[in-house]
């Protein structure tokens, strides 16, 4: 009897190939079953997210099923190319191993990531509705789960944001707490400064006041963020009431400068004030940092703070090993110690379906 | 043996743990609430032994233990660790402790080792309005002390946003701007406080019969500092670093003043 894996990730395989294996969360619960019955496995759990597709399963013997496992996914795939260079497998040990690596993020494309631990979640709940998990899978899943949530605290694995948007977060907070007061202005339009007004929104940032040259642009960012569009030659006017201003222009020269700035920093009462250049040529005259009340971050100072979170994050990998190879070694003295009984289970239960199922085999 | 000192000592070795819960945290850049409770727990314990110190010397003297300089310095040292019992949670503000342990041990320490814990040092006047005077004053220092705290947060935390080199304390310190409105709150409480005091002051040198005038002009030039920072801060609109050094400058200054006056002129 082995626990193993057969599955693709961002690493092993391109988006094309991932995207004709990945299976629809609709259609999970009945690909499991079928995957049951096709490759003869005592349990099975299908992972299915847009960087991975993995099949966990337990079976009588690793070698013939993990081989059954290939055929189902090119068959109900419908593949008419092998894509087996492009899978991987683990057995027992490794298998175990590999699902801890992956709920606590260390095996995803963002390291450290937590969204992964629920996608786990959600792909043992639908293997355990579809009736395809047993003994050995559930528990197995459910000391994964609390192994990783030990993981995550117990180490800095999760901590410090890695994206430019949720740094730009981060300090906000640091400068005003709850961002609910907070008005954000965004200066020109574009994806980067439309994800940082969303991610200071998601955090519940007050209003948005959005400009451009083109008003046009403004309007349509405006009516998605839902803020109020203001015309490029009004932002100065608008400035008193503003806490947190995102730029993005694709002006060649600053145009916010200290001698704008000065000024305007008198009407504010000295309230801080929070810019974010994301611009390149930068939107904001570097000196404009130095003025009291006023804290500066250009797209270099958010790449590199989340650069030095991710690389934090990758000096902790050693600390959560070794607490995988501590809860990977208590699962694995636990199968050992029941191996039997398992076994014993499994071998009754396929007689008697064998016996009493739908199909019998004919005796010899 | 055991006297009421020794009620102080144990303190001290509560408020030093909360020091190496904090060094810990440091530098394991742990985060969540569990190290911040564990201080707090630890900070509470340090508190009542504080406490019951304060109230076995009372209890010794029959009036409040400000008789000399050295009750008078464990007094303010008490008043600082309940403005931050009293402020931590409710303001949810992390890590206040980790600034506030250092200072109350370095503060009674002073006064436990040094030989300034003499029998009525001053002549015991029985006066309520003395007592009492002395007493809000002292409370007074504490919330400064506390101000001096919350100061040297918001500008610990402000140069990590202006000069954008985040450690990993950065992480636990509180926004600027929370830290400037407590800040701002604790300096009004103890300017008013002060007040307070000063004129009970008032009335019990009548009582007493003399004024010592070392006392008062240190009194005056505290109660003149504080005023400016919160007129400047609640009518001028003066903000965030400009008062977080004004705070800590006039409580560097509070507290030269206080061993000058004491020891000069006890």
């Amino acid at each position: 009897m082995n626990l193993f894996l057969v599955g693709l990730n961002h690493r092993s395989a391109p988006v094309e190939v991932r995207e004709r294996l990945a299976f629809a969360r609709s259609g999970l619960g009945e690909a499991t079953q079928l995957l049951l019955g096709a490759a003869s496995l005592h349990e099975a759990a299908i992972l299915s997210t847009c960087n991975r597709v993995e099949i966990y399963a337990l079976a009588g013997d690793a070698g013939d099923a993990a081989r059954a496992v290939r055929r189902f996914l090119h068959d109900h795939h419908k593949l008419s190319n092998s894509v087996d260079g492009y899978l991987y497998e683990h057995r027992d040990d490794g298998c175990i191993q590999h699902l801890l690596e992956v709920a606590c993020g260390l095996d995803s494309m963002v390291l450290g990531e937590t969204e992964i631990l629920g996608q786990v979640k959600d792909a043992y709940d639908i293997a355990h509705q579809a009736g395809a998990t047993g003994v050995v899978l559930n528990r197995l899943f459910q000391k994964v789960f609390s192994a990783a949530k030990h993981i995550r605290s117990a180490t800095a694995i999760t901590r410090g944001s890695t994206s430019v948007g949720a740094v730009a977060v981060d300090l906000a907070e640091k400068i005003f707490g709850k961002l609910g007061k907070c008005t954000v202005m965004v200066i020109g339009t574009g994806a980067m400064s439309e994800a940082t007004a969303r991610a200071l929104q998601s955090r519940g940032a007050g209003s948005i006041l959005v400009c451009s040259r083109s008003q046009e642009r403004a309007e349509a960012l405006a009516g998605q963020l839902q803020g109020r569009a203001i015309s490029y030659d009004q932002w100065p006017s608008e400035f008193p009431a503003v806490d947190i201003v995102i730029s993005s222009t694709a002006a060649p020269h600053p145009i916010v400068t200290t001698e704008k700035l000065v000024p305007l920093m008198k009407t504010r009462r000295q309230r801080p004030l929070f810019l974010i250049d994301i611009a390149v040529p930068r939107d904001v005259e570097r000196a404009c940092g130095e003025l009291e009340h006023v804290y500066l971050y250009d797209i270099d100072d958010l790449q590199e703070i989340a650069r030095a979170n991710r690389a934090a994050r990758e000096r902790e990998i050693t600390a959560c090993q070794a607490l995988i190879a501590q809860h990977r070694q208590r699962f694995v003295h636990w199968l050992e110690s029941n191996r039997d009984a398992i076994e014993e289970r499994y071998r009754r239960r396929v007689a008697s379906t064998a016996f009493t199922g739908p199909a019998p085999t004919p005796a010899a | 043996m055991i006297t009421d000192r020794t009620y102080l000592w144990l303190a001290q070795a509560f408020y030093a743990v909360s020091c190496l819960i904090t060094v810990r945290r440091l530098r394991t850049g742990q985060r969540g609430p569990g190290g911040q409770r564990l201080n707090y727990v630890v900070m509470t314990i340090g508190f009542v032994l504080h406490t019951t110190f304060l109230y076995l010397r009372g209890q010794h003297l029959g009036r409040c233990p400000l008789t000399n300089l050295f009750e008078t310095q464990a007094f303010a040292a008490w008043a600082a660790v309940l403005f931050f019992l009293l402020i931590g949670p409710s303001y949810r503000v992390s890590f206040l402790g980790a600034f506030t342990a250092p200072l109350v041990l370095v503060i009674c320490l002073a006064a436990l080792l040094s030989p300034i814990d003499v029998l009525h040092a001053q002549p015991i006047t029985r006066s309520a309005w003395v007592e009492f005077h002395a007493a809000i004053a002292i409370v007074a220092c504490g919330a400064f002390a506390l101000a001096f705290v919350t100061s040297a947060m918001y500008l610990v935390q402000e140069r990590q946003l202006k000069t954008r080199r985040l450690t990993s304390s950065f992480l636990l310190l509180p926004s600027i701007e929370q830290l400037d409105v407590i800040n701002f709150r604790l300096l009004i409480m103890g300017f008013g406080m002060l007040t307070v005091g000063m004129i009970g002051g008032m009335v019990s040198y009548r009582i007493v019969g003399h004024w010592p005038t070392p006392k008062i002009i240190w009194a005056a030039v505290v109660w003149l500092l504080y005023g400016t920072i919160v007129l400047a801060r609640g009518l001028w609109s003066v903000r965030g670093r400009k008062v977080a050094l004004m705070s800590m400058a006039s409580f560097a200054v509070m507290l030269v003043g206080f061993w000058g006056v004491n020891l000069l002129h006890p």
